[in-house]
């Protein structure tokens, strides 16, 4: 087996790899509209954008796990079309999943050889592997063959990950694309990532990064492709960039509806968080003493790029996860350990990011999702029993209503489009009639109308005194609904400003973390503690920003 | 293999799946009667193949499981427990959960109930009152005890992580040898040649009303169908029911509707005892009067999977499916009897009824968990 990668040829102008007009639809969805893509020889290119916006799709493309519909894919200068990962690693290209396709229980030698196994009369021959990926790590520096025989399962994620690389340039990948590579990595494991696609450059290695960091995606990359809702809005050189300017591409400028006209004043608190810290799955702390308030008629908005604690925030206030310290209160009580189905009860509705995982059971009809997260409340169930006639009224009133096509309550949620999906939610959350929503991303992946329609309907709940928060990372949707807006960086409110005289040049700066002027911040806390009620300066300062009361000054600080 | 064929496979396999995950209940329903004709078609081919008379065969197989009266009743017999059985099966795999123990919750619950009555009929007067004391305050033991027993692999896979698949079945291994040593030792009758406990008191006799076989009672198919209307109703009625499926088709939304995942799985593993735990009291009241080995006992939780998957999980859909069952297992124990025909080889078409009806929904179900089918997402 050929360890090296064999093909490059000399630089003959051609570049690695380039993707022309790429359309990707699934179903009426369009994941990729005519995006381009040209990955030079020996650069690292970065695909930045949001989740959902189709950087994943557009890589699935080019390493054969989707048919593309229309556009071409050439690499090294030829005209390809994989129909399987298999014939794009045999062309040379690699990559790294953001989840790992590792066997736990099986050696990193196992599983570098996995489907490439040198065999010699039939037998595997592990001495011939073990020294072309000996080679290997000694060319990049790896320390992947100091563990060779170990189990993949008890390495640390770094470490697995190191595992995958070297399995991509085991089998011959000159091309190798990187997706969410840092995601799972602590801030030294990422430091040492990025010096080894630094290595891999300066090997002549070509390489695709995909990611929703910018500070990562400027550090290391040459060029830089920025998606937004499946479509390309422009590389750039990382040279000259700035994070600023990146954030913006992402999110989005363009502002497709004037910021809507509002009645009232808000009135009393209904929901309110007090120093709140919460952990991610992996354990890292994801939200670091974030307070606010949402009050009865008010929309308070939380702005930000996508992964700084938004997601972890808006499950601890719907009860889906549990805080490691702070309090969360819902009028005048404490509901920080209530469960789930308490606060569904108690008046919190919830929009989850994730219709189709968490919003929609996909195989259930709309009536029988009409009732999902009110199982338990009246009218729709008394004393246990559900009541599918009032159900079933309820699916027909959300249809009409909110326009859900097609108008079949008996039609299941999988077949409706993901607008029509969203709209649908929107309705059953505001039926049962609750004192607070909170909208997560409410009109992600959703058609023109149907927004205009979800933001419609969101002002009204707030001219009728509903507490409203809603997250999104669409600055024009933050700007067009809120009469608060928290901008969120690294899991806490760095900012809270006022969407109306807010600047663009300002919001752009807090949500790249510019507000922040304490560079060490990351040590002061961690010598700190996790307790907030030190006299640090610079968390007192952070304390005056997220100040829910605060007159939007905070943005210009820098 | 090479990279084509491997391919190709899975191109099929994705089409099957397609197929299968799209199919409609009338679908369904006819794609196992489809493989329960093409099982037994296979097993006469089988049969004349060894050297019978597959016609003949083919005869008694129908004789002895409708054939007569005495054959109808002994079908019907067999069927309360494998219907009762296939719904505890039922309860678990629809919300999500594999319970492959509902044979070791059904010894320990069959145990229990006769242990208990035993030990009570020493306080309560004999006669019909005492029997009916007995009888319910056995029953309820034998639910209770079966639920207990379902409970902890539920308890160790909601907080301990453990497979319930690997722990119900080591658990139906410790029911069967530490049952079969109470049996052998502590409660053995020393009376009895035969290792058994000692008979239930005589006053502990569900009535004989309709049927002429002293070990089926009209008592016993009316608690059936009373708990598959329940159980039907329970999940497709209730709010907890709505839990419970909504669990088994997709557990994030679940949660999001408020459903506490770890308490849900241990409810649906106590529930679904509780059913294998009444399938055990119903045994031995209504059938055996006292309590054997178990390892002897006929594996009627083993076969509630294939009745359960043969009837896509369905509490109503368990009924005909258990019916099948108990007159497959009926007619077995005829041909046995009435021909030259080797009971392996009985055992053995049985047994491809049993592959073959279970093999389509099984695949479904592993399709499902496993994202075959394409662009189902």
């Amino acid at each position: 087996m050929d360890t090296q990668p064999s093909t490059r040829t000399p630089d003959g102008g051609e570049p690695a790899v380039r993707l022309d007009t790429i359309t990707k639809r699934f179903g009426d969805v369009v994941a990729n509209d005519r995006v381009d893509l040209t990955l030079e020889r020996g650069t690292i290119h970065a695909l930045l954008g949001e989740n959902g916006s189709g950087k994943t799709t557009l890589m699935s493309v080019l390493y054969g796990l989707y048919d593309h519909d229309e556009g071409t894919v050439s690499v090294n200068g030829e005209r390809t079309d994989f129909d399987s990962p298999r014939d794009a690693m045999d062309a040379g290209i690699g990559m790294i999943h953001q989840h790992f396709q590792l066997i736990p229980p099986m050696t990193v030698l196992q599983n570098i050889v996995l489907g490439h196994e040198p065999t010699e009369r039939g037998l595997v021959n592990d001495a011939a592997a073990r020294d072309d990926i000996i080679d290997i790590c000694d060319r990049y520096g790896f320390d992947v063959d100091e563990y060779l025989d170990t189990p993949v399962g008890q390495l640390d994620l770094g470490a697995q990950q190191r595992v995958e690389i070297v399995k991509s340039l085991y089998r011959g990948a000159d091309i190798l694309i990187l997706d969410e590579p840092t995601a799972v990595l602590t801030p030294q494991e990422v430091d040492s990532l990025l010096a080894v696609m630094d290595d891999l450059r300066a090997d002549g290695r070509s390489l695709i990064f995909i990611t929703h960091k910018l500070d990562e995606a400027l550090e290391i990359s040459d060029e830089i492709t920025v998606l937004r809702d499946g479509e390309s809005v422009g590389t750039v050189e990382a040279t000259g960039a700035t994070e600023q300017e990146l954030a913006r591409m992402m999110v989005g400028r363009e502002v497709l509806f004037d910021r809507l006209d509002r009645e009232g004043e808000p009135g009393e608190p209904v929901l309110r968080a007090d120093q709140l810290r919460i952990d991610s799955d992996r354990g890292r702390e994801q939200v670091r003493g974030v307070d606010l308030t949402v009050r009865a008629g008010e929309i308070f908005g939380v702005a930000g790029v996508q992964g700084n604690g938004q997601t972890e925030l808006v499950e601890a206030l719907t009860g889906l996860r549990p805080v490691t310290s702070g309090e969360v209160h819902l009028h005048d009580e404490e509901i920080t350990e209530l469960r789930r189905r308490k606060r569904i009860e108690a008046g919190v509705a919830y929009i989850p990011e994730d219709r189709q995982r968490e919003g929609l059971v996909e195989d259930y009809s709309l009536v029988r999702n009409a009732v999902l997260g009110n199982q338990t409340l009246d009218p729709f169930a008394s004393r246990g029993v559900l009541n599918w006639g009032t159900v079933a009224d309820h699916a027909a009133d959300i249809i009409t209503e909110y326009d859900v096509q097609p108008p079949n309550a008996s039609t299941t949620a999988h077949s409706l489009s993901g607008g029509n999906q969203q709209k649908f939610i929107v309705g059953r959350e505001i039926g049962h009639d609750p004192d607070v929503m909170v909208a997560a991303h409410p009109t992600r992946g959703v058609d023109i109308g149907s927004i205009e329609f979800i933001h419609n309907r969101l002002i009204e709940l707030r001219e009728e005194g509903m507490a409203i928060l809603v997250v999104s990372s669409k600055l024009d949707e933050i700007q067009k609904l809120s009469d608060r807006v928290a901008v969120m960086y690294e899991g806490e409110f760095v900012a809270v400003v006022d969407p109306e005289s807010v600047t663009d040049e300002q919001l752009g700066l807090l949500m790249a973390g510019a507000a922040r002027e304490v560079d060490d911040y990351r040590d002061a806390t961690l010598a700190a503690g996790s307790d907030s009620s030190q006299p640090d300066t610079s968390a007192a300062e952070e304390t005056t920003a997220a100040a829910t009361d605060e007159n939007p000054t905070a943005g210009g600080r820098s | 293999m090479s990279t084509d064929d491997r391919g190709r496979l899975r191109t099929l396999l994705d089409r099957a799946a397609d197929w299968l995950l799209d199919a409609t209940v009338l679908e369904r329903l006819a794609i196992a009667v489809a493989s329960t004709l093409l099982a037994i078609a296979i097993g006469l081919v089988i049969v004349a193949a060894a050297g019978f008379d597959p016609i003949r065969f083919a005869s008694q197989l129908l004789i002895g499981a409708i054939g007569s009266e005495r054959a109808i009743l002994r079908t019907l017999r067999n069927s309360v427990l494998f219907v009762l059985a296939g719904v505890a099966v039922a309860v678990a795999f629809r919300a999500g959960v594999f319970n492959i123990g509902v044979q070791g919750q059904f010894i320990v619950g069959g145990f229990a109930t006769v242990v208990s009555i035993i030990w009570l009929a020493a306080f309560v007067p004999t006669g019909a009152v005492g029997g009916m004391i007995l009888l319910v305050f056995g029953t309820l033991v034998g639910i209770v005890a079966g639920g207990l027993y379902g409970a902890l692999p539920g308890v160790l896979k909601a907080y301990g992580d453990a497979n319930e698949i690997i722990t119900t079945i080591m658990l139906n291994f410790i029911a069967i040898g530490f049952v079969g040593w109470l049996v052998a030792g502590p409660f053995s009758d020393p009376d009895a040649t035969a290792t058994r406990t000692r008979r239930l008191p005589a006053n502990v006799e569900l009535p004989q009303l309709v049927f002429s076989d002293p070990n089926l009672s009209i008592v016993g198919l009316a608690v059936t169908l009373v708990t598959v209307v329940a159980v039907a109703a329970l999940l497709t009625r209730t709010s907890f029911g709505y839990d419970m499926v909504t669990s088994g088709y997709q557990a994030a939304a679940a949660t999001y509707s408020g459903v506490d995942a770890k308490r849900m799985i241990v409810l649906t593993m106590t529930l679904s005892g509780m059913i294998a735990g009444l399938t055990g009291a119903v045994f031995v009241i209504m059938i055996q009067g006292y309590f054997t080995d178990p390892s002897g006992i006929g594996n009627y939780g083993f076969d509630a999977i294939a009745v359960s998957l043969l009837a896509a999980n369905n509490p109503i859909g368990v009924l005909p499916a258990g019916m099948l069952f108990g007159g497959l297992d009926s007619a077995g124990s005829h041909i046995q009897i009435n021909s030259d025909v080797p009971v392996q080889l009985i055992d053995g078409i049985v047994g491809l009824v049993v592959l073959f009806v279970s093999a389509p929904e099984l695949f479904r179900m592993t399709a499902k968990r496993t994202g075959l089918g394409g662009d189902s997402e």
